[in-house]
């Protein structure tokens, strides 16, 4: 919807919020930075290129990698474009920005004390370490404060999903006759399923990683900790990419120059995603022998159909590019395609953004799949694919956009556009030569997660090139990915010393070629979907629980739990159980 | 030109994985190309594409040069 030409910047219409939304942006972009570092530094020493840090630390190297990008990186854009989202729809600003800023500072203070704990990793003087990955289940074990920032940040992002939600109640009470605006209606959605799933890490890290860093328990079941973790692991895939699917569906159109395809549409595919996302994760387990084979299937088949909503999203927007396209005077069955705004980088970045994604959907087939999962499990393929994903669906898209967001949040144009656009080609070139490279050496066997990939006496036999070739890739393409990423934030950096300017286009976002009134009410009711969504979680997930805890106990095989009270409570629980059964019968 | 010069940018940009692809797909088909071959086939594909973006510009000019003649 725009809101017509008189209507001014984000910044004029919601200048508190705006600032909010900066805050977040500039959380992100550090963290971008620092993590991108990290990625080159690690690109570099795998390949033997050039070592500036220890083998040992390796892993820490990776964690801030990992954390800073997929959770800091991606999450505090997040919320700050559906924040941007709601308010923009809706038309009205937040309900309490103390509360607002107190979500913002429970994820800063989360993510500064998850971050300062890796880093001290770094050094022998400091006595905090948390070496264990992005995925941070048992059996590896950091200092408590990172588990306790890592659960500080999700929390501060559970309030921040409130925060959307009040707003809509608040402007519901006031409009109770009217559809959800579709941008309010993404986030909604989005929110609904991040809390479903991130409520299984919160469990791992509450109930198990901080009293077991903390002593107070002598050792975890590392399969259900690994379980948990999955619970989320997948589903915060989705979290990443449903802003750029967002941006995709009320952005891309707008910036070809037409509208948006189907409302009820892009409802639908929320939709599914809301419910399909979360009883998924154990696809990232095919391999762990603690779970039986059957529950692998049933998980198999739900992730098979998480295309679905890709494919209905690849088609809608797609189609909305071609009606803009055409609205510019472009013809023919594919001559459209160059009446598109390419000179563009907010279009040229999301859009070829979406074209990596289609990559990553094949490859994510495959890892998908029970049988060629095994081919490909823990190797550089699967590194390749979500760089694909999350590395270029959802960080192209969120630097491009940031071309348009940041002159509506701060009233100043970007500063040079035209290194904007080499930018996003950039990272688009680095990001074919680096994830090619991973997946074919994923292919030939080359594993993940090792700073010394190589063993003695045998050597990898890639089936086309060698494996010399393929690290020469991975080193291009890694640094062009670290290039983008400097020129991303000098650009960010000089918009922003930049001079305000009036000419600046009105906040806004697309219209729609079949709008609300086609779709039907039912999808609205956001109570429903997400009652079906919690049923099917327990239907993938109950009986895969269950049969972990009873086989290696909740704290572990043959553990007893500490301190006593815990066996006390279970003792109790029992006997309550065994009471009421009694009972019953 | 027949394309913008932002156009012809994102082509080229397009064309690197199609010729990254296309190596391994001919090491299927039997036909191994070293990296400088692909290297010249990207050259070649780069050329065949500015050649067909400026070749109107440089038509034009040619007859306005023998117009002026």
């Amino acid at each position: 919807m725009s809101l017509g030409a008189d209507s001014g910047t984000y910044l004029d219409q919601f200048p508190d919020e705006a600032k909010l939304i900066r805050a977040t942006f500039y959380s992100s972009f550090a963290a971008l930075f620092v993590g991108a570092l990290m990625g080159l530094l690690q690109v570099l020493h795998r390949v033997n290129v050039l070592r500036l840090i220890p083998s040992e630390d390796y892993y820490s190297y990776l964690t801030l990698h990992a954390v800073l990008l997929v959770l800091t990186f991606t999450i505090f854009f997040l919320v700050g474009v559906f924040t941007w989202g709601v308010t923009t729809s809706l038309d009205r600003g937040l309900e309490d920005l103390r509360y607002t800023w107190g979500w913002y500072g429970l994820m800063a203070g989360g993510s500064l004390l998850a971050g300062i704990t890796i880093i001290g990793g770094f050094f022998d003087a400091i006595p905090l370490s948390a070496a264990v990955l992005y995925t941070f289940y048992a059996p590896l074990q950091a200092h408590p404060l990172f588990y306790i920032g890592l659960a500080l940040f999700i929390v501060g992002s559970w309030f921040a999903a409130i925060d959307w939600f009040r707003s809509w109640w608040a402007w519901k009470s006031e409009n109770p006759d009217e559809r959800i605006p579709l941008p309010t209606f993404m986030a909604l959605t989005t929110a609904i399923f991040w809390i479903i799933s991130s409520l299984g890490v919160a469990v791992s890290v509450v109930v198990f990683l901080i009293p077991w860093s903390l002593g107070f328990i002598d050792q975890v079941n590392a399969l259900l900790t690994r379980t948990l973790f999955w619970f989320f692991g997948h589903a915060v895939v989705y979290f990443w990419l449903m802003p750029a699917y967002m941006l995709w569906y009320v952005m891309l159109p707008k910036i070809s120059g037409g509208k948006l395809f189907s409302d009820p549409l892009a409802r639908v595919v929320f939709i599914l995603f809301l419910i399909l996302s979360t009883p998924t994760g154990i696809h990232h387990q095919y391999l762990d022998p603690g779970i039986a084979e059957g529950f692998k299937f049933i998980v198999m088949v739900n992730t098979m159909f998480l295309l679905l909503p890709s494919l209905l999203t690849a088609f809608t927007v797609v189609a909305s590019m071609e009606h803009g396209a055409r609205q510019r005077g472009g013809t023919g069955y594919f001559g459209w395609l160059r009446a598109l705004p390419w000179r563009n980088p907010v279009f040229t970045g999301m859009a070829l953004a979406g074209l990596m994604f289609a990559a990553a959907g094949f490859s994510g087939m495959i890892n998908a799949g029970m049988n060629i999962n095994y081919l490909v499990h823990n190797t550089w393929w699967v590194v390749g694919h979500f760089h694909l994903t999350v590395g270029t669906a959802v960080a192209l898209t969120f630097m491009a956009t940031t071309y348009w967001f940041l002159p509506q949040l701060t009233g100043k144009k970007i500063w040079n556009k035209s290194l904007g656009l080499a930018q996003v080609l950039l990272w688009f070139i680095g990001m074919t030569f680096m994830s090619n490279a991973m997946h074919r050496a994923g292919l030939a066997g080359i594993p993940r997660r090792t700073a010394e990939p190589q063993y003695s006496g045998f050597d990898f036999q890639p089936a086309a090139g060698s494996v010399a070739e393929l690290n020469m890739q991975v080193v291009i393409g890694g640094t062009l990915l670290f290039v983008s990423t400097v020129l991303f934030i000098a650009i960010v950096l000089m918009t922003i010393r930049g001079s305000k300017v009036d000419t600046l286009p009105a906040n806004g976002y697309a219209e729609t070629l079949s709008g609300p009134e086609d779709a039907p009410l039912v999808l609205d009711n956001l109570r429903l979907w997400a009652g079906i969504a919690v049923a099917l979680v327990v239907l993938a997930y109950a009986l895969p629980l269950a049969s972990i805890i009873s086989r290696g106990g909740l704290f572990g095989p043959g553990g007893s739990p500490s301190p006593q009270f815990i066996d006390t409570v279970v003792f109790a629980g029992q006997a309550i159980a065994d009471s009421l059964t009694g009972v019953v019968r | 030109m027949r394309i913008s010069r932002g156009g012809l940018l994102v082509v080229i940009a397009v064309m690197v994985p199609i010729v990254i692809e296309l190596r391994t797909v001919f090491v299927h088909l039997g036909v191994e190309m070293s990296i400088a071959q692909t290297g010249l086939l990207a050259a070649v594909m780069v050329g065949a594409l500015l050649a067909w973006a400026v070749a109107p510009e440089v038509r034009g000019r040619m007859r306005s040069g023998e117009k002026s003649e």
